[in-house]
């Protein structure tokens, strides 16, 4: 039983990470069309950021805060310095087929991630960090009875979906989020309304860029902070948006927290080698079933 | 006055606006009609700037429009409802409407609640499902939520393209019906876009044919409602 439920708790704080990891790249997705393979490249930036602030002894609620900050401005810089002067030039014909032009802005983040990666490199030595936790990362008994969580886990559990539920009514019941639901599900009407999209646009990446940091900071007590550390991350959330559907919020978030669970089940039941063996089962299983995600309702992206 | 000067549209090497100039008077109707393709939704998507123009210039109160996003057409006070029911259908009818003022929240709060309540009495068929997605709405009441989102911005001049296609003859009469009272009651300045000649110039100040991209007849409603060799010419009827 113990076990059972350390599993649970394991999978449900991990869960929640991959969910912002995923709610970062719907984002994007939904505002842009693309996938930002930068954006954990983003949150590794700003996870070294926060750790050059820690080691300076500075209270890691300070650095916390930089480090959303940066994640966030890296994220509007990247739409601004990048995306937007791509999506302007239209000159050569091979590169101006519609397939390129969607293909074009996802090159250029997997780009921005090496180029994110090299920086770190250089700036930092490409050393690896360890990275403090908030609260403690030690299983926690009360009374005399070990709990099967940790305070980090209750701490991640909670922070995520507070988070969660700041963005939904963010999106929900403000008017800036009617503009980005507008602007993702008709460019033109939006536009014809008033809506200034590529500001909008520009915001997806801001608020993308943020959560993301903030995932890394979540993982970084694990994984220590490097160049590289945040690439499995990466991976696991995109897997999750695959598997709950890019379009829909919360199917991402549910394809997250379903992630999460199985690899801590695989982990602690069975052997942390067969844990991708699981993730690579579940995609080939909805990509065969349900190929525009669990979720999903009718067809795909409304251009 | 929305005045429109020597303006020429391609698409790639194809021209769907060959040279066009008219204007359109303050407080008055003004209908562009002509046979399908002749450019009509190409000049009105032009004026709202979601097409540059090759050459030629679109002026609305002597300030020119060419070069400017569609976004800053619209809070210039020049809205566009495009053809074919332009509504968002994810989204609910309020959201719909709401989305048409989100850009005067800030500098005029309360006369956006007060714009938005107005829609609902001008259209009461939507006030009854606000919150219903606008999925759930006939072509008619579709319609009628894509003017109601123009009009929520406030428009001084609306430009409309084909608002009666598709739509049952009682529903285009009242559609019609509304916009004619708009621009008589509170001066809003027309563009409407038809197919069909004999409602537009019915309610029409001024008509303007066009065929092939080119104007061939730029006069007083009336008179081009009496030409019958024209738009037998023209239109085929
Ligand atoms: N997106 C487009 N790409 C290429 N040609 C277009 C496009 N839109 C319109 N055209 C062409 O421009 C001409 C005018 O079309 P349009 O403005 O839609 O006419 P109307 O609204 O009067 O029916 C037609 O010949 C049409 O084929
Ligand atoms: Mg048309």
């Amino acid at each position: 039983m113990q076990t059972f439920l350390t599993a649970l708790f394991t999978g449900t704080s991990h869960g929640a990470i991959y969910a912002l990891v995923a709610l970062g790249l719907v984002l994007v997705w939904r505002g842009a069309g693309l996938i930002n393979f930068a954006q954990m490249g983003q949150a590794m930036f700003s996870a070294y950021i926060a750790s050059t602030i820690i080691n300076h002894h500075i209270n890691y609620w300070w650095a916390f805060i930089v480090a959303i900050i940066a994640g966030g401005a890296l994220g509007g810089a990247i739409d601004v310095l990048v995306i937007r002067p791509l999506k302007k030039k239209s000159g050569s014909s091979i590169l101006s087929s519609p397939s390129m032009r969607d293909a074009i802005p996802v090159i250029a983040s997997l780009g921005i991630l090496g180029i994110l990666q090299s920086a770190a490199g250089m700036i930092w030595a490409g050393e690896e960090r360890g990275f403090p936790a908030p609260v403690s990362t030690l299983g926690l008994s009360i009374g005399k009875r070990a709990m099967p969580f940790t305070r980090f886990d209750i701490f991640v559990i909670v922070l995520i979906w507070l988070i969660l539920i700041a963005t939904t009514l963010l999106l929900n019941k403000t008017s800036v989020g009617l503009a980005m639901r507008a602007s993702a599900l008709n460019m033109e009407v939006a536009r014809l309304s008033g809506i200034r999209t590529r500001s909008i646009r520009t915001l997806g990446w801001i608020l993308s860029g943020s959560l993301a940091s903030v995932a890394g900071l979540m993982v970084a007590p694990a994984t220590n902070v490097s160049p590289n550390s945040l690439d499995l991350l990466m991976i696991i959330g995109f897997t999750a948006c695959v598997i709950g559907g890019l379009n829909s919020l919360w199917g991402s978030v549910t394809g997250a927290f379903i992630l999460g669970l199985t690899i801590s089940f695989i982990n602690i039941y069975d052997a942390p080698g067969d844990v991708f063996l699981g993730i690579f089962a579940i995609l080939i299983a909805v990509m065969i079933f349900r190929p525009s995600g669990l979720f999903a309702k009718g067809k795909a992206r409304n251009v | 006055m929305l005045k429109i000067e020597n303006l020429t549209v391609n698409f790639d090497a194809n021209s769907a606006l060959d040279n066009v100039s008219f204007s359109a008077e303050v407080g008055k109707i003004t209908t562009v009609i002509g046979a399908n393709g002749a450019g009509k939704s190409t000049l009105l998507r032009t004026i709202s700037g979601l097409k540059a123009p090759k050459s030629g210039s679109i002026t609305w109160r002597d300030s020119e429009l060419v070069g400017m996003r569609p976004e800053a057409i619209v809070r210039a006070g020049v809205a566009l409802v495009p053809e074919g029911h332009a509504v968002i259908p994810e989204l609910t009818i309020d959201e719909n409407i709401r989305m048409g003022a989100l850009f005067r929240l800030r500098k005029a709060k309360s006369d956006v609640t007060t714009a938005i309540a107005e829609m609902y009495e001008l259209f009461p068929q939507l006030a009854d499902r606000r919150k219903a997605p606008s999925s759930t709405l006939s072509g008619g009441e579709r319609q009628m939520l894509a003017i109601a989102r123009a009009l929520v911005s406030r428009p001084e001049i609306l430009l409309l393209d084909e608002p009666s296609l598709g739509l049952a003859p009682l529903i285009v009469k009242q559609i019609i019906g509304i916009i004619e009272e708009l621009c008589r009651k509170s001066g809003l300045t027309v563009l409407l876009v038809e197919q069909n000649a004999n409602t537009a110039l019915d309610v029409a100040d001024h008509g303007v044919l066009l065929a092939l991209g080119k104007v061939v007849a730029d006069r007083p409603a009336k008179d081009l409602r009496a030409d019958v060799s024209l738009r037998e010419a023209y239109l085929g009827y």
